[in-house]
């Protein structure tokens, strides 16, 4: 893995928010993983396990409350002046989940899209925007045409194309993708799925890809890491989480996918997880721990060796 | 079996600003006790609008039954006045909606939603009701059940809550249960278990169960029979295994096509179905699927395709099974799902007409 050049790296992040009386929610809680350039990292997890969080705090959205992110190295949180601030933000770029709530009503297609090109400076006059305008419409599948419309002339897919040309449009090289696909219908999804992966090879773009569609999430991803209650639990290539899940939550998230197949689904047995299965003891220390190489599980040290004779 | 529910040809259409939008465009099956009918389709495509009008829940106007039947245990329900309809809503069609969150009072405790089935249409008396609220609630796996049912459905969980909906819904003993996407706010794994209890108690009571999605694995899992719609139409229908093993309308294949296998490791372009569904103020002549259909024919555009028999349970609207249309190949990911089902007859019938 060595020719693989680091794009992200979290170290430790954390991100609590302060409920009142005193209560804390620790929704993301001390997360360490990479992200290679060029490669889709997958994050899966129930509704709750912090998934959505640790986008929106990677990104800057949230302030977070320990822990470091470096982009290219660079750190992304803690004080920044105006001019780095605005050169991160031009090169990590967000899709949202909802495409209705996600572009401003009143603004035309061309507004939203070229905002980032606006604030940014990167045309210098009004044709030259008019025309990235127009090539950003193109490549995600729309026309010129659309440009003047507003948000509400278009349905869910479109929608989610206009934020995809709006995140495209400052030319980032990190995209985050929160659940982009969820709201729309299965016979749209595959054409989403299809664009972001047409515009990843042609752009070379790393995505951060939050989803709880574990097959789409399986198609999309090189890598995939499984959250849950604020931490990541288990981390690997896609197949090979798949194939050998170790951690026993993905092993009972995996047993619940329904898949379009009568036959298996007859016969499906369904893994049920419960925390208390580790018989952890006090004091024993979790580490996320690579058992074969680039599979990582959180486990103790005593699991690790369990694991780990179980894998090799 | 004996036919629980018959839909004959129902069409519904809402009056709007924009002229006239068909949403359901003659539609018609039948549901067998005990059985499960998974009614699939993309937004817009009239199957939420189908079962709400089983229940008789289109408000009119702007809604407007156009045509057809809807004979529930022999009566015709479209005929039925607001006030019938409130002896039979709750008591013999129960109803779980897609969102747990709005479709409970949140105002009334959950114990005293479920207990509202039973002394309004059992004639409970209200420690009875209690009573048998509790035992639902234990029924449908929720714990402490002494204690949940004097609690408000904000403080269940999105789970919990989907849980209390089907107390409510089974309070009754219906005979029909309508359960129009039921488990698509929940999470994968909460999903496994409310489908298991679903299949569990349908054991129980024999209930029929119209369930409506557009998760393709969840029909897999649940539905004895799968009615596929399309643009207010039903496209194709069939039993589990003919409609995933052998489907032959070629909506059907897009949708199995465009989704990805989590067994393959095959990681070349998905079959999306181009295009976006047609516009049902102004529906287009002939089959509706045309303009997304690869496999339209020039007839497509402009007769709307008869209705074929494969087999005695298996029927598709399509051009592609008249015996003068050319074979074709679907799609390499349907392709691989395809077997010989020994059931179907040697050539496809028609029964019914174009119009």
């Amino acid at each position: 893995m060595a020719e693989k050049q680091k794009l992200i790296e979290i170290k430790n992040l954390k991100q609590h928010f302060n409920v009142g009386h005193g209560q804390v929610i620790k929704a993301v809680d001390g997360i360490t993983f990479d992200i290679y350039k060029g490669e889709t990292l997958g994050l899966v997890g129930e509704s709750g396990c912090g998934k959505s969080t640790t986008g929106r705090t990677i990104i800057g959205l949230y302030q977070a409350t320990s822990g470091e992110v470096l982009l290219n190295g660079v750190s992304v949180h803690g004080k920044k002046s105006p001019k780095e601030l605005k050169m991160l933000k031009r090169k990590m770029q967000m899709i949202f989940q909802d495409p209705y709530a996600s572009l401003n009503p009143r603004m035309t297609v061309a507004d939203i899209i070229a905002e980032g090109i606006d604030i940014h400076g990167l045309a210098k006059t009004k044709e030259e925007r008019m025309k990235r305008v127009y090539e950003l419409l193109e490549t995600v599948g729309l026309n010129r045409e659309h440009a003047n419309r507003y948000p509400h002339e278009f349905s869910g897919g479109q929608r989610q194309r206009i934020g995809i040309a709006r995140a495209l449009a400052v030319e980032p090289e990190f995209i985050i993708a929160d659940e982009p696909i969820s709201a729309l219908d299965v016979s749209i999804q595959a054409q989403v799925v299809n664009l972001m992966k047409r515009l990843q090879r042609e752009k070379g773009l790393t995505y951060l890809f939050i989803a709880h569609d574990l097959s789409m999430v399986k198609y999309i991803s090189d890598r995939i890491g499984v959250m849950y209650f604020g931490k990541m639990v288990e981390l690997a290539e896609a197949e090979e989480l798949y194939r050998n899940p170790i951690h026993p939550y993905t092993k009972a998230l995996l047993s619940a996918i329904p898949l379009p197949d009568p036959e298996t689904e007859r016969v499906r047995r369904r893994a049920i997880y419960d925390p208390s299965q580790h018989q952890y003891k006090d004091g024993e220390s979790l580490e996320f721990r690579e058992i074969t190489p680039g599979h990582f599980v959180l486990c103790s040290e005593e699991e690790y060796k369990k694991y780990k004779a179980m894998h090799s | 079996m004996k036919k629980l529910l018959e839909v004959k040809n129902l069409e519904v259409s809402f009056q709007t600003y924009g002229g006239e939008v068909q949403a359901v465009r003659g539609v018609s099956f039948h549901l067998n006790r005990g059985e499960t009918l998974a009614i699939v389709g993309e937004s817009g495509s009239g199957k939420s609008v189908t079962s709400q009008t089983i229940m008789r829940l289109i408000p009119t106007p702007p809604g407007r039954i156009k045509n057809g039947q809807i004979l529930f245990d022999g009566e015709d329900l479209v005929k039925k006045t607001d006030k019938e309809m409130e002896a039979i809503r709750g008591k013999d069609i129960g109803m779980i909606f897609q969102d747990p969150m709005t479709s409970l009072n949140p105002t009334m405790k959950v114990g005293h939603q479920i207990m509202e089935v039973l002394t309004k249409h059992l004639k409970m008396d209200k420690s009875a009701a209690k009573e048998r609220a509790i035992e639902l609630l234990r029924l449908v796996g929720i714990p402490m059940p002494e204690k949940r049912v004097t609690q408000y459905p904000h403080e269940f969980s999105g789970g919990m809550r989907q849980r209390a909906m089907i107390a409510v819904a089974l309070a009754s003993n219906p005979k029909l249960l309508i359960a129009d996407e039921p488990t698509t706010a929940l999470d994968v794994t909460i999903q496994a278990q409310i489908l298991e209890l679903m299949k569990e108690l349908q054991k129980k009571t024999n209930t029929s169960i119209i369930f409506i999605t557009h998760d393709l694995g969840v029909v897999a899992n649940v539905a004895d029979r799968v009615a596929v719609m399309y643009a207010g139409k039903i496209v194709e229908m069939g039993t589990v295994d003919e409609v995933f093993y052998d489907p032959k309308h070629p909506y059907t294949w897009g949708l199995l096509a465009s989704m990805p296998s989590l067994d393959s490791d095959d990681k070349s372009e998905l079959a999306a179905i181009p295009g976006t569904p047609p516009d049902l103020t102004n529906p287009p002549k002939g089959d509706a699927f045309a303009p997304r259909n690869p496999y339209a024919m020039k007839i497509d555009f402009e007769l709307e395709p008869p209705l074929f028999q494969i087999s005695d349970t298996h029927y598709a609207a399509t051009w592609l099974l008249h015996p003068d249309a050319p074979k074709v190949e679907p799609p390499e990911a349907v392709k691989k799902r395809l077997r010989k089902l020994s059931s179907n007859y040697p050539q496809p019938v028609i029964v019914k007409e174009s119009e």
